[in-house]
């Protein structure tokens, strides 16, 4: 009985205590309420304060002001955006890119320009891990139809860029567009014509290569779930589709990577790093793969640091170093445009040809070599000069066998570019 | 890698925008049904994960219950029947705390396995919602969860009722043969009704109070009605010990139970999402369960009582049902507070009752809470 009273005498206690506060406690000290407000206000705190940063940051908002390269050619001011545009205006002909030769549809080799415009422009586009400025003010554009390489050394932004253009982070300046739609307003949009790789392409080990492109196609939505099985076997996957990821080498993960590209029937593929890890007889399959994606109109830009294989998929490409482009534009155009190309001479008298030429001043420079003799064209030069050449000989009497263009290597182009930048820095 | 074998259609539109068909734009943010599904697919997929669920939650009651099934059936003069309310109460309350920490493991499984298999990346370069994203996870999860609960809290209701002690027609109150099932207001009644004497007889008049026959009539009436709080508690104790819950009280139990679980899994969710470390949401949610929970319960700071309450253990325990209340005589133990209706208020932990728009508060405040932290740093993550 004692016990029940007690209990009695307690529940009393409780009910009172209960009647004394809001929640009832702790003889009218309410801690609880205080803490209560201090949590709801702290998080009111932080949500306005993280709101009103994201509004700075985000690149679409009206209020947002564009950051110009202090290269960049001066452009009218952006106006603001419509909430939703109906269709990208086709864009003009664009300025002259900071460094590099502006890239026109209209010159690319193998440009598929069904609808014009670029499949990728940035304008001053930047992106920041607190002092480190991993893209700087990039104006990039990548012409529709056209194999692109966005070619760097390590750590230079390639995929900082890429991650931003996709979304993947936030850029701190600049507007982007892809496939002439605005993102990140229109992400969405933009995205459903867009497959991607970056990094290393990485997936739920547990799950079947098919399982987890069910995933990817159900995020997708419509009708990316009946292109599984085509993307499985258009990447040579389908007899290992029902094994699970965990068992896949590095180069059909590469594949599985590409066929999710294909679930969205992308009209752009960004491929970052494809040729990662893969051994030569996969790069040799990665690189047909590509060739036959651009060869289908799609355009196709990757980033890559090996410069091998951008010259033989890419026909143009972006030089990027330390967060800028550098240069930009087709392959050809952009190692003419430098001064990489050469005329070997086989004549009879080389030396008297040199002189001959020298004084002419039309060559950036001569060279007498065992095989005869070797004229460097100037940067920019067209391939008029070399008939010049031929005929100045011809007029001085000297007998010519032979005039054959060198060209340098992507490779070499791209190491004098970036020494070239070394000495001036 | 071939390129000559079966090549996508042809013929696309330059424009055309694929896919994103069925919701409105207004709606993006809605989770699809093959969105939910897969990402259900994708969690039970996961063979490590399912075997400790089941582990955690049905392993328990299929081991205890199978081992009281056996003996009895080997020694039914030894042993008693499998089922009784006290292995109700016991296992119950085993399901609630496993099926928490099951809980906020799947939970957390859920909201950091696209991040960590580097998944995450992909999801989003689809173009899809990340709000959408996080929702599936929600009907994904607990798909697997509330049905694995329902089993392990079925298979003991159903020992229980079938294999069990036979139910007695009565409960023993102070002396008293009350009939069973009643609520407080039909206690009430049914001790009023009693002959005076007799109710006088056993009832804890409280101090002051001629005990016994000798208490007039309208001391006892007034006692009754200042005490029957206390009296129902302890007719609900003196209940639980003698009989097996009812239907109604068996669906309050397990509805409770998957509440418990839900709030692990939302929690877990969440917390994972914010974290994106799966092993660190699972133990920090552990310890809360199991040593937070407990500890503030047990070391009550009168002038933080508030402060304690903010715990979600501690409100779910205001919540927790009669049927699996604390035994007769329990010291501090809670419930009884007229306010918790939802599922009787028989508070196990020994914090005082505490309003009932304060207890859910706490407990929607939690679920709501932690929802939008994880989805506001899905949204917000770098991928």
């Amino acid at each position: 009985m004692n016990v029940i009273y007690a209990q009695a005498i307690s529940h009393q206690a409780q009910l009172a205590a209960v009647a004394a506060g809001p929640l009832g406690g702790g003889g009218g000290h309410n801690f609880g309420l205080i803490l209560l407000a201090i949590l709801v206000l702290g998080g009111l705190w932080f949500g306005v304060m993280r709101f009103s940063r994201g509004r700075r940051a985000a690149p679409h908002d009206e209020k947002w002001v564009r950051q110009e390269p202090p290269s960049a050619a001066p452009e009218p001011p952006e106006p603001p955006e419509p909430p939703e545009p109906p269709e990208p205006p086709e864009p003009p002909e664009p300025p002259e890119p900071p460094g590099g030769t502006a890239i026109s549809p209209t010159r690319m080799p193998r440009a598929v320009v069904a609808s014009g415009g670029w499949a990728v422009e940035t304008r001053g586009l930047t992106k920041r891990f607190g002092a480190n400025v991993a893209v700087d003010g990039v104006e990039l554009r990548v012409p529709r139809g056209s194999a692109f390489g966005y070619l760097g050394p390590n750590g230079a932004g390639k995929t900082t860029l890429i991650r931003t253009l996709l979304g993947l982070t936030r850029a701190d300046g600049g507007t982007m567009s892809l496939l002439g739609t605005r993102v990140p307003a229109q992400r969405s949009k933009a995205l459903a014509r867009v497959g991607a790789i970056v990094d290393e392409p990485r997936f739920h080990p547990h799950l079947t290569g098919r399982q987890n492109l069910r995933l990817l196609a159900a995020a997708r939505g419509g009708d990316a779930g009946t292109r599984i099985a085509p993307s499985l076997a258009r990447v040579g996957l389908a007899g290992r589709a029902d094994d699970r990821v965990a068992s896949y080498s590095m180069g059909m993960r590469q594949r599985l990577g590409v066929a999710a590209c294909l679930l969205a029937e992308p009209e752009l593929l960004i491929l970052d790093e494809p040729m990662n890890g893969l051994d030569p007889a996969g790069m040799h399959e990665m690189r047909t793969m590509i060739a036959s994606l651009a060869g289908e109109g799609r355009t196709v830009m990757l980033s890559s640091h090996l410069l091998d294989e951008v010259e033989r998929t890419c026909d143009a490409v972006a030089i990027v170093d330390h967060g800028r482009v550098v240069r930009q534009g087709p392959i050809d155009e952009l190692i003419r445009s430098a001064g990489a190309v050469a005329v070997q001479v086989d004549c009879a008298a080389p030396a008297r040809a040199a002189q001959l030429i020298d004084e002419a001043g039309i060559a950036a420079g001569t060279a007498l070599t065992d095989s005869g003799l070797t004229v460097a064209l100037p940067a920019g030069a067209s391939r008029d000069l070399i008939a010049d050449i031929n005929r100045r000989l011809v007029r001085a009497d000297i007998d010519v066998y032979g005039l054959h263009e060198t060209r340098a290597s992507l490779e070499d182009w791209f190491l004098s570019v970036t020494s070239r930048l070394g000495d001036s820095s | 890698m071939t390129t000559a074998e079966t090549s996508l259609p042809q013929g696309r539109s330059e424009t055309a925008e694929p896919g994103r068909r069925g919701l409105p734009r207004t709606l993006a943010w809605l989770p699809t049904w093959d969105l939910i599904t897969t990402k259900n697919l994708e969690i039970r997929e996961r063979r490590g994960l399912m075997i400790t669920m089941a582990v955690l939650i049905v392993l328990p009651a299929v081991l205890i219950l199978g081992l009281r099934l056996l003996f009895h059936a080997a020694d039914p003069n030894t042993y008693s029947p499998a089922g009784n309310p006290g292995v109700l109460s016991g296992l119950s309350n085993l399901l609630a705390e496993f099926g928490f920490i099951a809980a906020a493991a799947l939970g957390a499984a859920a909201g950091t396995t696209d991040l960590s298999d580097g998944m995450f990346r992909h999801l989003v370069i689809t173009g899809r919602s990340r709000l959408a994203l996080y929702l599936a996870r929600i009907p994904a999860g607990l798909a697997i969860l509330l049905p694995l609960v329902a089993l392990a809290f079925t298979m003991t209701c159903l020992v229980t009722s079938y294999e069990g002690i036979p139910n007695p027609t009565s409960v023993p109150l102070y002396g008293l043969n009350v009939p069973e099932h009643l609520d407080q207001a039909e206690l009430k009644t049914w001790l009023l009704q009693r002959p005076r004497q007799d109710a006088a007889g056993g009832l804890p008049l409280g101090a002051g109070l001629p005990v016994g026959p000798g208490a007039t009539a309208a001391q006892v009436d007034r006692s009754i009605d200042k005490n029957i709080t206390m009296f129902y508690g302890d007719y609900l104790d003196s209940g639980l010990e003698a009989a097996n819950p009812a239907d109604n009280e068996m669906a309050k139990i397990g509805l409770w139970l998957e509440l418990e679980a839900g709030i692990g899994f939302l929690v877990g969710l969440g917390f994972g999402s914010l974290t994106g470390q799966r092993t660190t949401t699972t133990i920090v949610l552990i310890a809360l369960e199991i040593i937070v929970t407990p500890l503030l319960a047990q070391v009550q700071i009168p002038y933080f009582i508030n402060g304690e309450r903010l715990v979600v253990g501690i409100a779910m325990d205001q919540l927790r049902p009669a049927a699996l209340g604390p035994g007769v005589g329990a010291a501090g133990a809670g419930g009884g507070d007229p306010g918790h209706l939802l599922f009787g208020a028989q508070g196990a932990l020994g914090i005082p009752p505490m309003p009932t728009w304060a207890m859910i508060s706490v407990i929607v405040g939690w679920i709501v809470g932690w929802s939008v932290i994880g989805a506001w740093r899905m949204m917000t993550r770098d991928a």
